[in-house]
């Protein structure tokens, strides 16, 4: 075929071809959702990425037809996760999921660009109208497992290994040491940073030089493979995690999971977008939310302290106890929180202290 | 299990995959070439030996698979450089993502599943040393064939003709091409060795050192198994050596946070790059002494 298309009529054929299609499209704007999902890491079996997911199909169930969900997994940070969010506005999508702290900046310029457009983010600080970050209380949980590991430790040596020390998980740290403390004084924990978010070998080898200096139960804090828990399975220690199960990997070891549901979240967003009220606020969610929740829990846990752990988490999802309730002390021994105090929300966001017991120095 | 033990016990096993992947590259200099494309051939065979090991259950098939895979991948790059003659550094920057990008796309249906490792086993009579026999001398097979192919390795380049003509392509190719030899094919053969290398050493990776496949797993090692082959100045047992070194320190750090050793993180963390900078200054130092 030789014919060419006169650049005229081809121009005129396109602005037919997009008018007819626009048309049923406007139509259907007003009872269809289209969601864009934005991962920094493939959605594996376990993991960051994987609950996520989980959270977007919950929403998804729920609406069935009126939603389409667009997902696009391993996306860098950066430039080019920002011309990807522009592409699926482009699109038009008219919710976005970006699910990654570093995709704030590129996100928050399409919020202030386009008001119509809803954005969900993971773990950022900026708010906009339509811009909505959220993260996890995981500190909730990190208590009880501090009290499930006090009671299953023989050495009274527990152990973490974590990715960078950053608040959030300076925070579930600090609130595991003070959970184990709860029930035993003298409990210490041992802190290993692996310095990268992404390094299966250095997280097993960390795991492998905590057991070998006696430490019986290791939290395997923000790592998305399920390295440390498989060794900790092999040596015969007690592991456990954030975010997503994984028993799978330790059937006998597995001490349990403090695992985040993000899927009533995800839910009352659409739901006010489609309702024309999304409420642009940074999300701060746990228990009280039945966001944050434990599962799990391994049998070998006595029985009246799994008792206590549940009456526990009651207290913590009613708001009647504060895990970070002073008096609360540093490592060097100085009094940080008063005795009666409750650390602010701000407080515990930029909490740049180890509590007393855990014995490794933080990075400065 | 004290923090000595398990320095000894750990330190070959993690020096394995860098051990192997420089050794290959070695080979790949002393002919004259420069292949940079080894994060990706890493990548890429962790990727095919872990599937091949998760359905068949057979380590040997998985080693082998991503053997040939690192090779078929370093023939892509044998192809460009030598026939084409394309810029080594760029078609190696290229193949390396292309590897990188292929074991992702492979790997991507095995995401964070895991199999068994190899189990371990002691040299007779070395392993009933007190104290360190146990921790060093047991260790699993790919380890004591992985330290017997580098005697051999070291053997072939000094002591054989074989080692001398592949001295003599990299050193004087004008000089190689008059007496005959096909420097052509002999440039090919060992840039599919190089990648054959570091196909095994991604499948000691992903199948053995840490048995799962995650995208990524190989966490910038290839580029470390480079450094360590200037590090070595193209001597086997040099680099050798300096794997061995790169893997102790990069267990120490995790060793010494554990023992608490009241130094900050960061600083363990970037101490065997340190060491391998201050290693290279040494050497360029050295050299400007005695030329």
């Amino acid at each position: 075929m030789s014919q060419s298309i006169k650049r005229r009529s081809f121009l005129k054929g396109s602005l037919a071809a997009t008018t007819a299609i626009a048309i049923p499209m406007q139509a259907m704007a007003a009872d269809k959702v289209k969601m864009g999902v934005l991962l920094p890491s493939p959605e594996a079996d376990v993991g960051w990425s994987r609950t996520l997911m989980e959270g977007v199909r919950s929403v998804q169930e729920a609406y069935g037809d009126a939603l389409e969900v667009t997902v696009l997994e391993n996306i860098a940070e950066g430039p080019d996760a920002d011309r990807i969010a522009n592409g699926l506005v482009g699109e038009g999508h008219d919710v976005l999921l970006l699910g990654s702290f570093g995709y704030q900046n590129g996100g928050i310029q399409i919020a202030k660009r386009r008001r119509d457009v809803s954005i969900i983010h993971a773990s950022g600080f900026m708010v906009e109208p339509n811009f909505a970050p959220f993260t996890a209380k995981y500190w909730q949980g990190t208590y009880l497992m501090g009290m499930a590991a006090a009671s299953l430790t023989k050495t009274k040596k527990l152990g973490c290994v974590g990715a960078f020390a950053i608040p959030e998980l300076i925070t579930s740290i600090n609130s595991f040491m003070l959970g184990a403390r709860s029930v035993d004084p003298e409990i210490e924990i041992t802190v290993v940073w692996v310095n990268s978010w992404f390094d299966p070998a250095s997280e097993q080898e960390a795991a492998k030089a905590l057991i070998s200096q006696d430490v019986d139960v290791i939290f395997s804090n923000a790592q998305d493979t399920p390295s440390v828990i498989a060794v900790a399975e092999e040596a015969g220690v007690y592991a456990w995690n954030l975010n997503s199960s994984m028993k799978s990997y330790a059937t006998k070891k597995y001490l349990g999971v403090v695992g985040t549901d993000w899927g009533p979240h995800f839910k009352r967003l659409v739901d006010g977008h489609v309702a024309g009220d999304f409420k642009g606020d940074n999300y701060w969610l746990g228990m009280e939310d039945d966001i944050v929740y434990t599962a799990d829990w391994n049998p070998d846990i006595p029985a009246d302290m799994q008792a206590k752990i549940n009456a526990r988490q009651a207290e913590i999802k009613g708001g009647t106890f504060d895990v970070f309730k002073g008096p609360l002390i540093d490592q060097s021994g100085t009094e940080r929180v008063a005795d009666g105090v409750v650390m602010t929300d701000g407080e515990i966001l930029s909490m740049d202290w180890h509590v007393a017991g855990v014995i490794s120095p933080l990075p400065s | 299990m004290s923090a000595l033990e398990f320095l000894l016990a750990g330190t070959l096993a993690a020096a394995l995959p860098l051990l192997l992947a420089a050794l290959g590259e070695m080979v790949v200099e002393k002919t004259g070439l420069l292949n940079l494309g080894l994060e990706g051939m890493m990548a890429l065979g962790a990727a095919i030996a872990f599937i091949c090991v998760y359905h068949s259950g057979s380590h040997s098939f998985g080693f082998l698979a991503a053997s040939l895979a690192g090779a078929t991948l370093a023939m892509l790059f044998a192809f460009l450089v030598i026939f084409l003659k394309a810029n080594e550094v760029a078609s190696g920057l290229a193949v390396g993502v292309l590897g990188l990008g292929l074991s992702a796309l492979f790997g991507k249906n095995y995401e964070s599943l895991t199999i068994s490792g190899l189990s371990e086993f002691g040299l007779p009579a070395l392993s009933k040393i007190p104290v360190i026999g146990p921790a060093l001398f047991t260790q699993d097979i790919v380890v004591w064939l992985a330290i017997t192919g580098t005697m051999v390795l070291w053997y072939i380049l000094n002591k054989t003709k074989l080692g001398l003509i592949i001295a003599a392509v990299g050193e004087n190719v004008e000089a190689a091409r008059a007496i005959g030899y096909p420097v052509g094919g002999i440039r090919c053969a060992a840039v599919a060795f190089g990648g054959g290398m570091c196909g095994l050493a991604g499948a000691y990776a992903s199948t053995v050192y840490t048995p799962l496949w995650a995208d990524g797993m190989i966490a910038g090692r290839g580029w470390i198994a480079l450094a360590l082959v200037v590090f070595g100045t193209w001597q086997t047992g040099r680099v050798a050596f300096g794997a061995v070194l790169f893997g102790v320190l990069s267990l120490g750090e995790l060793t010494a946070q554990a023992i608490g050793v009241a130094i900050p993180s960061q600083v363990l963390s970037s101490l065997p790059y340190f060491v391998t900078i201050l290693m290279l200054v040494a050497i360029s130092r050295h050299r400007r002494h005695s030329s």
